[in-house]
C-alpha cells in the first residue's frame, strides 16, 4: 500500500517519509546492530546517528484529511490520502511515541479516536506487512514476547495491535535504549519492559507467561539459538513466531540468500516450521523475515 | 385502580407523568417484571403504551431488539471500527480515492481494487496531526486546510493546470466531427429547417 516506490538514500522517498533518516546509503547509525542497541548485545551504543530526520517536502501534511480503513491484518489499519500510510489505533490518545504522526478521528458519537502511523522503514514489522506477509499473527489480544525491543518504537505499535486485553513483554539488553523502553511503557500497560539478555531466558522466566508468539530482531549471528531458547521457556506448542534475519550481522562473506537458507535450516532443527519468508527490500537492505509456528501438533487423523 | 383500569387506551385521557405513582405500573396491560432492564430501548411514540415502553415478553422479540441496538463495526479484530452513514460528501470523497491515480500523474499507487466500484463499508475519516518537529515543514496551514478530501484536491494550484489540460483533451477527442463554424445552431437552424419545408410545398 506504498504510494510510490520507494527508493532507498533519499530519506524514503514516497509515502512513508523521512524514514531512517541517514542522508545517503545506511551511514550514521551506530555500529552493527543496526536498530539502537539489539538485545543481548553487551554495549551500551545505539542511537548515534540520531533517528528520524523527517520533515521531507510533501508527505501526509498535518491538517490534511485521510480514510482510515481497515487492512487485512488484524488490529492494522491503512489511512488513505495524497499517499497511503500504515496505522495503528493509539492505545493512548494524544500521545506520540517517537514523534510519529498521528491520525485523529471524531466519531459520529462525539467520540474520539486516534491512530499513529508506522513508518516501514523504522520498523521491520511494518515493512513485513507492507512486502507481503500472510499473517503476522500478532493480533488483538495475543500476546507476544519481543525480543530485541530497542528503544520501543515497534514495541509501541505491537501494543497498540494486541490492544488493552492483549500483553507484549519487551526484552532488551541495553540500558540506553531500555530507559526509552520503560519510559513508553509507563504509559502503555500492555507492556512489560525487561532489561535483560535474551540469551539467558531464565533470568527473567518469572516475569513472562506463555506466550502466543514471539517475535524476534535481535540481530546477533547466534539468533536462531536465541529464539529456540526463548521458545522452549515461553512459547506455547502451536504458537508462532516472526524473525528477522539480518543477513550482515550472521554472516558478512556469503551471499544473503544463503545466509537465510541457512538460518531456516537452523530453525527447522529446533522445533520450528518456518511456513514462509519475505524480503524486506526496499526498506531495509539484505534483511528477511521468516515467519512460521512452533512443535506444530501432528495431524489428527479422522476417527474411524 | 379501577377507574384507572377503565382509562386505559381512551384519546382524550390525561398524558400523566411516569412518576406520578408507584402503585401506577400495575395498571398497564401486561407489566413485566423486566421493565426496568429494557426500558432503555428506544421505540417510536406511536408503539408506546400510555407513553411508556412495554416490553415484549417474548424473549425471541427481546433478543431481536438487543440485536437491532447493536450497531455495525469492523468487528472486534479491528477494534470495532464503526460504518459511517454515507453522506453525498463521503461518497465523492471515497470515489476520489479510487480514483485518485488520475489526479497527479506524477504519483504512482499500488493497484488495489480500484477497478471494482464497491465502497468501502468500515471507515473513518481523520485529520493528520503532525509532530511538533514537523510544525513549519509538514503542516497545512489554517487556509490550506479543508473540510474534506475532495476540496483538499482541488485546492491545490499546481494539479489544477493539469486536470484543465486533461479535461480539454478528452472533451476534444470525444467532440462529435464537422466544422464548428458550419454548423447551424440556435434560431438558424429553425429558419433552415423552416426553408426547407417551405421549398417543398
Amino acid at each position: 500500500m506504498v504510494a510510490r516506490t520507494p527508493t532507498r538514500g533519499r530519506g524514503g522517498g514516497g509515502g512513508f517519509r523521512g524514514g531512517r533518516g541517514d542522508g545517503g546509503g545506511r551511514g550514521g547509525r551506530g555500529g552493527f546492530g543496526g536498530r539502537g542497541g539489539d538485545s543481548a548485545m553487551k554495549r551500551g551504543g545505539g542511537r548515534s546517528g540520531g533517528r528520524g530526520g523527517r520533515g521531507g517536502r510533501g508527505g501526509m501534511k498535518g491538517g490534511s484529511k485521510v480514510v482510515v480503513e481497515p487492512h487485512r491484518h488484524e488490529g492494522v489499519f491503512i489511512a488513505k490520502g495524497k499517499e497511503d500510510a500504515l496505522c495503528t489505533k493509539n492505545m493512548v490518545p494524544g500521545e506520540a511515541v517517537y514523534n510519529e504522526k498521528r491520525i485523529s478521528v471524531q466519531n459520529e458519537d462525539g467520540t474520539k479516536v486516534e491512530y499513529r502511523v508506522w513508518n516501514p522503514f523504522r520498523s521491520k514489522l511494518a515493512a513485513a506487512i507492507l512486502g507481503g506477509v500472510d499473517d503476522i499473527w500478532i493480533k488483538p489480544g495475543a500476546r507476544v514476547l519481543y525480543l530485541g525491543a530497542a528503544s520501543g518504537t515497534t514495541v509501541s505499535h505491537v501494543s497498540d495491535l494486541v490492544g488493552p486485553n492483549g500483553v507484549v513483554y519487551a526484552v532488551e539488553f541495553s540500558h540506553r535504549s531500555g530507559r526509552d523502553l520503560v519510559n513508553m511503557a509507563k504509559k502503555r500497560t500492555n507492556v512489560i519492559p525487561i532489561i535483560e539478555d535474551a540469551r539467558h531466558p531464565a533470568k527473567y522466566r518469572m516475569l513472562v507467561g506463555m506466550v502466543d508468539v514471539i517475535f524476534s530482531d535481535v540481530a546477533q549471528p547466534d539468533q536462531a539459538r536465541i529464539l529456540a531458547l526463548n521458545a522452549s521457556y515461553f512459547l506455547k506448542a502451536g504458537g508462532h513466531f516472526v524473525i528477522s534475519i539480518k543477513a550482515n550481522c550472521i554472516d558478512s562473506t556469503v551471499p544473503a540468500e544463503a545466509v537465510f537458507a541457512q538460518e531456516v535450516k537452523k530453525l527447522q532443527a529446533d522445533q520450528f516450521k518456518p511456513s514462509e519468508q519475505v524480503t524486506l527490500e526496499p526498506f531495509e537492505r539484505d534483511h528477511a523475515c521468516v515467519v512460521g509456528a512452533y512443535r506444530v501438533p501432528k495431524k489428527q487423523k479422522a476417527a474411524a | 385502580m379501577p377507574e384507572n383500569n377503565a382509562a386505559i387506551g381512551l384519546l382524550w385521557e390525561p398524558k400523566l407523568p411516569v412518576f406520578s405513582s408507584a402503585s401506577g405500573s400495575a395498571k398497564y396491560g401486561n407489566p413485566s417484571s423486566n421493565n426496568v432492564e429494557t426500558s432503555a430501548l428506544y421505540k417510536p411514540s406511536s408503539e408506546l403504551i400510555d407513553g411508556l415502553f412495554v416490553a415484549p415478553n417474548d424473549p425471541k422479540k427481546i433478543n431481536k431488539l438487543l440485536k437491532k441496538e447493536i450497531k455495525d463495526t469492523a468487528g472486534k479484530s479491528w477494534f470495532d471500527m464503526p460504518a459511517p452513514v454515507i453522506t453525498p460528501e463521503l461518497k465523492k470523497d471515497l470515489q476520489l480515492l479510487k480514483l485518485r491515480s488520475a489526479i497527479d500523474p506524477t504519483r504512482h499507487y499500488k493497484k488495489g481494487n480500484s477497478k471494482s466500484k464497491t465502497l468501502p463499508k468500515y471507515f473513518q475519516v481523520g485529520t493528520v496531526i503532525e509532530s511538533a518537529e514537523e510544525f513549519y515543514t509538514g503542516r497545512l496551514t489554517k487556509k490550506e486546510r479543508k473540510a474534506t478530501l475532495a476540496e483538499e484536491l482541488l485546492s491545490d494550484r499546481n494539479l489544477g493546470a493539469y486536470r484543465k489540460r486533461k479535461v480539454r483533451e478528452i472533451e476534444e477527442v470525444n467532440r462529435p466531427g464537422g466544422v464548428a463554424k458550419w454548423k447551424r445552431t440556435g434560431r438558424k437552424r429553425r429558419n433552415h429547417a423552416m426553408a426547407g419545408k417551405k421549398g417543398r410545398h
